[in-house]
């Protein structure tokens, strides 16, 4: 089981997979925006078990995002 | 025995690691960029297949101009500069000649060939400002030009826009002079007929060598038998052009016999395609140089991880961050380097590395988040690509401690601009900008750019950028380059945002306006891409990612073979300040 987290503070600005969902290593999963840049968050290849955080959220540097496994 | 070692060995031998191995390889933004690659090689292409196809010209016994250049340069030199550059978008799709460094018996040059597919290498509309930029870098780098040249003068339809002008066809002559006057020494083989202008290219240079059917005049036949006194033509006018036409093709002025036999001007003349070039070769044996070990000061080493990373590493969505000290990893010798100032300007990366064994300074943007408090002078936070008060005073010493040291310099642009607003202004943005450009206009320094991603605003211009004449030898573009004033969303809403405020208050619907809008931004979107770029001489050649490390060992060893200056590099005082 490994723990997706946010690169930097910053807002959800959109979620690309559900629970239950299969992701390769190159899946953008999340995509985390703070002052217009945006970070793309990946995560080493399994199923998503538990998505921790909404679309609009505001997340602090290496808060857990989702859970692989 | 002699023990031999490098100098300042302590410092260079094995310098602080930079970079790591690739977390993952993102399959989307390889195709992106290599979508993006793709069409700037089509053009590179179309580029290649003007004119008169290659075989026909094989039949005849005569090679082109790219031929030319692959016999002259050593395998694995050549880096090819403004091969698409058409800053008035011709027909031919290019300006006539083919530029770019390369080795030529195991010395760097800047070599120039007449494209002699096209109206057999006629002068074309750009060509003098793209003969320009080659004698720009000649000059800055102080390294020898070789023209392979085939010229038949101006192209005759279009001469208004190659003939006159401050920096029209006749300009390179000039600068043949004054890089002789510069002691840089300048190398023609002459192929084909050179009339006119193309005897101007033929005779300006130090070192002339003709092929035996070539000749160079200041008129060709066509000039002489087409001198009509009367003004027009008529029937008598054109019977008298034919008769001289006809005997000057059979005898067109400033052949072998009168230029090498006569007056002495061509040196040696040779028999075939090949001993031209070989001629070449053997006269870039006589010109000085540097043995590479007289400068290096440690073994040339690749770097530690594959540049094919750079596919991965460079998003091309200019809105997304990612690590530039991964993309440095991939740029310098066994990706090691020494950082200035780490703690200091958080925006910014300066750092000496090794290139081909050689020293170096690299300055480049870095991207994301900079931390909690900075800028100091702000309430707000601050974002990479940005430059700030720090950022801009940390390069401005970087660059006066590498011009100090006679190191040269390599950009690495991906920037949005300088912070705005009235707190910026009191943390003297505007001037610290300014004394940047000082920095580097006074550091006397050989500097070569890579707009990686976004050239933008007047970081562009800060950054080492073209602009630079006296500095910048040249700058590179890749598939995510973006150059423009500012975004075009930006441009829209500074444009239009007046009159949306005006349309609503008049309860008029906003239509008319988006759609201005959004025209704008399209028009900064197609102007401002990889291929506008290259053809307008924004940057003077794209890249692909995995040739930019050829191009900075290309720029860094030109600039060792010859320099005007020199510092010992035991009296260097940027590795001792970066030490402490």
């Amino acid at each position: 089981m490994t723990e997706i987290t946010s690169p930097m503070a910053g807002r959800v600005q959109a979620i690309n997979v559900k629970e239950g969902q299969m992701i390769t290593e190159d899946d953008e999963l999340f995509i985390v925006e703070a002052l217009k840049m945006e970070n793309a968050v990946y995560g080493d290849p399994g199923v998503v078990k538990e998505i921790l955080v909404k679309v609009g959220q505001e997340v602090e540097e290496d808060q857990v995002l989702a859970i692989v496994e | 025995m002699i023990d031999r070692k490098y100098p300042l060995h302590p410092y260079f031998q094995e310098m602080p690691s930079i970079g790591s191995v690739l977390p993952r390889v993102l399959k989307k933004n390889i195709e992106e960029l290599k979508e993006q690659e793709e069409i700037v090689a089509k053009e590179v292409q179309r580029v290649k297949e003007a004119g008169k196809p290659t075989e026909k010209m094989n039949e005849k016994g005569e090679w082109t101009a790219w031929q030319r250049i692959e016999y002259l340069v050593e395998p694995g030199t050549w880096c090819p500069l403004h091969t698409i550059y058409d800053p008035n978008f011709n027909e031919e799709g290019n300006t006539g000649v083919i530029d770019g460094l390369g080795k030529i018996n195991g010395k760097w040059a800047i070599i120039i060939a007449s494209n002699n597919k096209v109206m057999a290498g006629a002068w074309l509309s750009g060509q003098a400002d793209n003969v320009l930029r080659v004698t720009d870098i000649a000059k800055r780098l102080h390294l020898p030009l070789v023209w392979v040249l085939n010229c038949s003068g101006a192209k005759l339809m279009e001469q208004e826009k190659c003939f006159p002008d401050r920096r029209g066809s006749g300009t390179p002559f000039f600068r043949h002079a004054e890089l002789q006057k510069l002691g840089i020494p300048i190398i023609v083989g002459i192929y084909g007929t050179n009339p006119a202008g193309g005897g101007y290219h033929a005779i300006s240079p130090t070192i002339l060598i003709g092929h035996e059917r070539c000749n160079m005049a200041v008129g060709g036949a066509g000039i002489v038998s087409g001198m009509a006194p009367k003004g027009y033509i008529d029937e008598e006018v054109a019977q008298a052009l034919i008769e001289n036409t006809k005997k000057f093709k059979a005898t067109p002025p400033g052949r072998v016999e009168i230029h090498h036999n006569g007056t002495g001007f061509i040196r040696d003349v040779c028999e075939t395609e090949e001993e031209v070039l070989d001629d070449i070769k053997q006269y870039m044996a006589t010109l000085p140089a540097y043995d590479p070990k007289f400068f290096r000061v440690a073994d040339s080493v690749e770097p530690k991880y594959p540049a094919e990373d750079l596919y991965s590493l460079v998003p091309l969505n200019p809105r997304r961050i990612y690590p530039m000290e991964e993309v440095l990893a991939r740029l310098f010798d066994n990706s090691e380097h020494m950082e200035f100032k780490p703690d200091f300007g958080p925006e910014i990366y300066c750092g000496l590395a090794k290139v081909d064994g050689f020293l170096c300074g690299f300055i480049a943007n870095r991207q994301g988040g900079l931390g909690n408090n900075y800028p100091k002078y702000a309430d707000y936070d601050g974002i990479g690509g940005k430059l700030y008060r720090e950022g801009l005073i940390k390069m401005s010493e970087f660059v006066t401690f590498c011009g100090r040291d006679r190191v040269p310099m390599i950009w690495v642009q991906d920037a949005t601009g300088i912070d705005v607003g009235d707190t910026a202004e009191k943390a003297e943005m505007l001037g610290l900008g300014m004394a940047l450009i000082y920095s580097i206009e006074q550091s006397d320094n050989p500097m070569m750019t890579i707009v990686l991603r976004k050239g933008t605003a007047a970081a562009h211009y800060v950054l080492g950028g073209p602009q630079a004449n006296n500095n910048n030898a040249f700058t590179l573009g890749t598939a995510a380059t973006e150059i423009y004033v500012m975004h075009g969303e930006t441009a829209a809403a500074a444009t239009y945002a007046r009159r949306l405020v005006k349309n609503q208050d008049e309860g008029k619907p906003l239509d008319e306006t988006i759609g201005k809008m959004n025209e704008i931004i399209e028009m900064y979107n197609e102007k401002s891409r990889p291929v506008y770029c290259a053809k307008s001489g924004f940057v003077d050649e794209i890249v692909e990612f995995p040739q930019l490390r050829n191009y900075c060992k290309a720029f860094v060893g030109s600039y060792y073979q010859n320099p005007k200056t020199i510092c010992a590099v035991h009296q260097m005082i940027l590795p001792r300040i970066i030490k402490g």
